[in-house]
């Protein structure tokens, strides 16, 4: 277990050292999370009601779903497709290492160290703003609350993994990452939440893996959703995780096999 | 009674790669109709090598020497053949087999670009599960041995080449491995780093008795370091032996250097042999193994000498030979 240990650690230095790198990522997510509050926070300020929704329970949800975007998104699939067409992949192929457990652990470290500043951040934002936010204190909430977002973050590693992989294949896997991303915030939720959308495409877009990012979580915090609903929903989380994590073996293996380790 | 640490037997290992004819038009052509060519890397080769033999592998590039290593060390499925290193399949990457071999290539590194050779090294210690003695110990000694002490502080990308080079070594042999893959060691460094780390090599290879295989665009590697040599071409081997036979075999003369004493017209020396080289009272000539005593000893009687030096000839020009044929 240390050698994960110490990846992490490792991971964690590697960041320490690109400070001015980090600091422009953290002030990316802040004004993403800024645009999309002051949005809504115009939209309300000529209505008390849209789509259902009050000024608070949005701006909840809004700032629910930067939190569960911090834990859940960042990935680091583009190192893995960095160290596919560099090569350089090679030197974990041919150490006693876990393949699929050394990007999991560097991905861990990568969400905590953001995690860690985005707590700060948004107390600092709270503070500031002083928004109508909905303070969730039932644990027959939030413990589900918590359960969905480890189910988002495998989902979504799941994913973003399998498209890395493609890089075994194609040389332009950035190109897909970038689409999902896109993908990922849209129809995961970030923007807004799901439920306003026409009610055929929303149940349609809940069979699919992506409400479950962030839409999910974000709306068992809030509350109000009922037990049969709460329970549909960890049965499609549970069946994507089996089927990503299937999947994302098989291409593992196709992937080894097909490894030409080009270019020396 | 020696044992037996690799076994290749007929390994065959091809390649796709995709076409293109030049310029914008063709890159449009191969855009819709993408069209592939089999590259035959490594066609069928077989070899056995033993504990502690530290073996040459040479050819020119793309003749499927770094691909057989990459076989070797488990990174390569390969298409057809048994490969077998400590009794193991490579490609199944066994932890048994994986604490036991190691690779280094001289184009790529494994330390981490930003951080001292240091935290890398540590990496490695977790990885390979090294105990903290032992770790102490062997990084006292290679380091010794590199001499590299000082710079294990300093961020990789602050180094010199030769300095990573002599790092990364370090870092591939922190677990002290069995068997190790040496692809193009040397490659960029100066002649003075390229000295250092054959005379490192050879020493780690002598008191580990560790199974070494190498290749190498620079024949000095090859002669200072090999006893056996295994020349691919073409993804097939068309030697495997020593190295001394095949200089034996493709070169049965020597060159013989001389300085006169003043300049000689280059009639009066032609008995001796084909002149290689001529400049004034300079000449270079080639001359039959077993005549060598007997042509240096008229030479020196008939003409003032002042430098005779008697050397084998270059390796590169018995390789080219080969391959010429």
């Amino acid at each position: 277990m240390s050698k994960y240990w110490e990846i992490f650690r490792i991971t964690w230095q590697q960041f320490l050292i690109y400070r001015v790198n980090f600091v422009i990522w953290r002030l990316r997510t802040i004004m993403q999370l800024l645009l999309v509050y002051f949005i809504w926070w115009s939209v309300f300020k000529s209505q008390v009601q849209v789509f259902g929704y009050t000024a608070s329970s949005i701006l909840t949800y809004i700032l629910a779903a930067s939190l569960i975007r911090t834990i859940v998104l960042s990935s680091r699939a583009s190192d893995l497709i960095d160290s596919i067409n560099t090569g350089s992949i090679v030197n974990f192929l041919i150490k006693p290492l876990g393949f699929i457990r050394y990007f999991l652990t560097r991905d861990a470290a990568d969400k905590l160290f953001n995690i860690g500043f985005f707590i700060v951040e948004i107390s600092l934002l709270i503070l500031l703003l002083k928004p109508p936010v909905i303070i969730q204190t039932d644990i027959a909430i939030l413990i589900p609350f918590f359960l969905s977002i480890a189910g988002g973050l495998i989902i979504y590693f799941c994913i973003n993994f399998i498209i890395g992989l493609t890089a075994f294949w194609v040389e332009s896997s950035w190109g897909v990452l970038f689409l999902m991303s896109v993908f990922l915030e849209s129809l995961g939720g970030g923007l807004f939440p799901l439920d306003i959308l026409p009610k055929n495409l929303f149940s349609a877009l809940m069979l699919t893996p992506f409400p479950y990012l962030i839409y999910f979580p974000a709306k068992l915090y809030l509350g109000g959703m009922n037990y049969s609903e709460m329970l549909n929903g960890f049965v499609v989380i549970a069946i994507w995780i089996l089927v990503l994590i299937l999947l994302m073996r098989i291409i593992r293996d196709a992937g080894f096999r097909h490894f030409s380790a080009v270019g020396n | 009674m020696s044992n037996t640490v690799i076994s290749v037997k007929n390994l065959k290992k091809y390649y796709r790669v995709h076409q293109k004819d030049p310029g914008l038009i063709g890159s449009i052509n191969s855009f819709l109709n993408r069209k592939y060519k089999d590259v035959k890397a490594v066609d069928g080769i077989s070899f056995q090598i033993e504990e502690g033999e530290l073996i040459g592998f040479i050819g020119p590039n793309g003749a499927g020497k770094t691909t057989t290593l990459k076989v070797l060390s488990g990174l390569l499925y390969p298409n057809g053949g048994e490969t077998q290193v400590l009794g193991l399949e490579p490609f199944k990457r066994q932890k048994q087999f994986q604490i036991n071999i190691s690779l280094i290539m001289g184009q790529k590194n494994q330390l981490w670009w930003d951080l001292p050779p240091m935290d890398s090294f540590i990496l490695n210690k977790e990885i390979y599960e090294i105990g903290k003695q032992e770790f102490k110990d062997t990084i006292e000694k290679l380091s010794r041995m590199l001499e590299v002490g000082d710079i294990l502080a300093t961020p990789v990308r602050k180094l010199s080449l030769g300095q990573r080079m002599k790092c990364e070594l370090i870092a591939a042999l922190l677990h002290s491995p069995k068997v190790l893959f040496l692809d193009e060691p040397t490659i960029g460094l100066d002649v003075v780093a390229q000295q250092n780390m054959r005379d490192f090599l050879k020493e780690y290879n002598r008191q580990f008795q560790a199974t070494i295989i190498l290749t190498s665009h620079y024949m000095g590697d090859v002669e200072k370091l090999c006893k056996r040599v295994v020349i691919i071409n073409e993804g097939k081997i068309i030697y495997d032996g020593s190295l001394e036979k095949i200089i034996n075999k493709y070169a049965p003369y020597k060159m013989i250097k001389v300085d006169f004493k003043e300049n000689i017209d280059l009639k009066k020396i032609e008995e001796f042999g084909r002149a290689e080289r001529y400049s004034g009272n300079h000449v270079e000539f080639r001359v039959a193994k077993d005549e060598i005593s007997k042509k240096t000893a008229k030479l020196l009687s008939e003409f003032e000498v002042a430098d005779i030096t008697i050397e084998d000839p270059a390796i590169e020009e018995i390789i080219r030979q080969i391959f010429e044929q």
